[in-house]
């Protein structure tokens, strides 16, 4: 069962494009990781939430170039217009109806100390993921045809290979709603 | 074609119900009541349902639409009647637990529903991507119930120490899921273990890194050391019905899928075999000093929760993959959970108001006050330290003897040392039932039939489920 084809015509090596192309390629791509990288650490060390959720909106727009760059073409609208825009801005609009003010929010001195102790105690896993990734085959980075990653053939992949999962997204997205009824509504009575 | 049907019933009940009882909550007329009695009558009804249901070898449900994603064995079959039973004894429960704390909206009986809906697809899933979602239908729902109680501070802080390291748990399973996709360009179990058979396990650094991921978030949820420092502050502050159900529904959804994960092929099981037999070692000893450090009755179960685990872990390093049953593993999860189901049954109607009964000494004396409830929850509590003629003596017997079989001696043995110094806090309760005398009257328990009559037959259960083996 090999639902992603497009797996193997990344791997075939780029013959029609020069390698200037490719080279800019591997830049966007190289550019775009840094990014998105540089904006989950903001997200993580700004003190203040607003300043973190607009570090993660890098990270999010990064992300989407990321996808294009795979030829992921409703992927890349979707997150550009779900995650970057509609999500995040829910995200924005209740930090701000919080109104958190610099009082309000705790004093970490130890943090520094948390972040570098962490940081050493992962380093040999992500030691372990540079070995990793230095076994992935050379893949070139070219425009997939076919009309690949295309609403048509999402579509089909989704309701052909992957029907029990989406499905069962439903049933995913409906425990976190009755979830925040519960524990955010109204204090009710006892029926 | 009809047969598939019949397999997946259970799980189509159980949904289905979930969202029924969900779209009645919101309607004055269906009462905490009646959202207990439906949803135990759900329950009832897919537990027979999958128990009717004759199952042999490996059937993958509906292969054609769903791809070969559900695939139904006698060991998910086995899986899915302890986690459906312990869904109806948890309702029974909750309904004299209710009683007390009275802070339930017919909401909580729904989100149980989901959870459970959850866990069957988990011990039905050969697919990660499948395995995921499930989980955290599983676990979103756990953490709601956790923290239902709002206004207690201890339960708040459970709701989001779980919510984040689960969440973190979660990150690291996608992340493995994406490694594994990497090396072998699919999620499905069996084409992994196709691909392991053809190139190896140890050849293949992404697949390696990607199992790491997955047992990493599976060991978290299973509550095996490393990962157990959340165990003790969560189970402590979910309600009493709650710890007894993540105790026993989500550890057996949770092992499901990890025997099946690890039996994709002997390449997978043969790497993790040693890091599994240390992981086991140190999780039944470090729970085991946990307990013992303990005065909080619930907190000190959480604890022996751990303990179990490593158990339940000696009898993963055991499995092999040819011929793959499970049967050890379910046994032992049935023993462990006929055991716990009735312990947190009994707190549940024992344990007051707000659950302000909460330490071995707040127990003292039960056995003159309420002799049949003690010498129930004795009961349990020898059936976990396995003691024989209980469930608890035969499933830790099948998995030392499994695990000899498969030449880890050395483990056996620390089995049975770890079984002997657990002794020591099981013991500890009998001891200040019965050989103390009582410092209260116990009359302030409101009179329930549910969650006694819940206990007793959980009583019933514990031995029938040691004889089960000897009869069949």
């Amino acid at each position: 069962m090999n639902c992603w084809p497009q797996k193997v015509r990344l791997l075939k090596k780029s013959t029609k494009k020069g390698a200037l192309d490719i080279m800019f390629a591997d830049w966007l791509f190289f550019t775009f990781a840094v990014i998105a990288v540089l904006g989950a650490t903001g997200l993580v060390l700004f003190r203040h939430p607003l300043n973190g959720a607009m570090s993660f909106i890098v990270t999010l727009i990064a992300l989407a170039g990321l996808y294009a760059l795979l030829s992921a073409k409703l992927i890349f609208a979707l997150q550009l217009i779900v995650y970057a825009g509609a999500i995040m801005s829910l995200i924005i609009i209740i930090i701000m109806f919080l109104n958190i003010q610099p009082e309000d929010l705790p004093h970490e001195e130890t943090k520094w100390m948390y972040l570098i102790g962490g940081a050493i105690i992962v380093m040999p896993i992500g030691l372990f993921m540079v070995k990793m990734v230095r076994t992935l085959p050379n893949i070139s980075t070219e425009i997939v045809g076919n009309n690949f990653g295309g609403v048509k053939e999402v579509g089909i992949q989704l309701y052909q290979n992957w029907l029990i999962p989406f499905e069962f997204i439903a049933i995913l997205l409906l425990v976190p709603l009755v979830g925040a009824v519960v524990l955010a509504g109204k204090r009710g009575k006892n029926k | 074609m009809t047969n598939d049907i019949m397999l997946l019933m259970p799980l189509i009940i159980v949904g289905l119900g979930g969202i029924i009882v969900m779209i009645a909550s919101a309607y004055e007329k269906f009462t905490i009541e009646v959202a207990a009695q439906s949803t135990a009558a759900i329950l009832a009804i897919a537990f027979l349902t999958q128990l009717s249901n004759s199952i042999s070898g490996n059937v993958a449900v509906f292969s054609e639409t769903f791809n070969s994603i559900l695939v139904v064995s006698t060991f998910s079959k086995a899986a899915g009647l302890i986690i459906l039973a312990s869904g109806i004894f948890t309702v029974l429960s909750s309904v004299a637990y209710f009683k007390e704390n009275r802070f339930c909206t017919s909401e909580y009986y729904c989100l149980v529903l989901f959870a459970v809906t959850g866990m069957l697809m988990l011990t039905m899933s050969h697919e990660l991507i499948t395995a995921f979602i499930a989980l955290e239908i599983m676990s979103l729902a756990v953490y709601v119930l956790v923290g239902y109680n709002r206004d207690n501070v201890i339960s708040t802080e459970a709701v989001l120490k779980y919510l984040v390291l689960g969440a973190f748990a979660g990150a690291f399973l996608v992340m493995g899921v994406a490694f594994i996709f990497g090396a072998t360009t699919s999620t499905n179990f069996a084409v992994i273990g196709q691909y392991i058979a053809a190139n190896g396990f140890m050849q293949t650094p992404l697949l390696i890194g990607g199992s790491f991921f997955v047992l990493v978030a599976l060991l978290f949820k299973a509550a095996a050391f490393p990962f157990h420092a959340w165990v003790t502050d969560v189970y402590d502050g979910a309600p009493i019905p709650v710890t007894g159900f993540m105790a026993t529904a989500l550890k057996t959804a949770i092992f499901a899928v990890f025997a099946n994960f690890l039996v994709v092929d002997d390449g997978m099981h043969a790497g993790w075999i040693t890091y599994l037999f240390y992981i086991s070692i140190f999780t039944m000893f470090v729970g085991n000093l946990i307990a013992i450090g303990q005065q909080s009755l619930k907190r000190m179960l959480a604890a022996s929760g751990i303990v179990h685990t490593g158990y339940l872990l000696i009898a993963l390093v055991a499995i092999s993959s040819q011929d793959f049953s499970g049967s050890v593993i379910a046994f032992y999860l049935a023993a462990y959970a006929a055991a716990t189901l009735g312990i947190f049954a009994a707190l549940s109607y024992l344990s007051g108001a707000d659950e302000k009964r909460k330490t071995f000494d707040d127990f003292k004396g039960l056995a003159k006050v309420r002799p049949y409830s003690a010498a129930a929850i004795s009961i349990f509590l020898l059936s976990m330290a396995g003691i024989p003629p209980t469930a608890g003596f035969m499933g830790k017997f099948y998995i030392i003897t499994s695990a000899i079989s498969a030449g880890h001696v050395a483990l056996a043995v620390l089995g049975i040392v770890s079984s002997i110094i657990s002794m020591w806090y099981y013991l500890r309760l009998i001891i200040s039932m019965y050989f103390h005398e009582a410092e209260e009257s116990f009359s302030d328990i409101l009179p329930s039939r549910l969650a006694p009559t819940c206990t007793f037959v959980l009583v019933f259960c514990v031995f029938a489920i040691s004889l089960y083996p000897l009869i069949v």
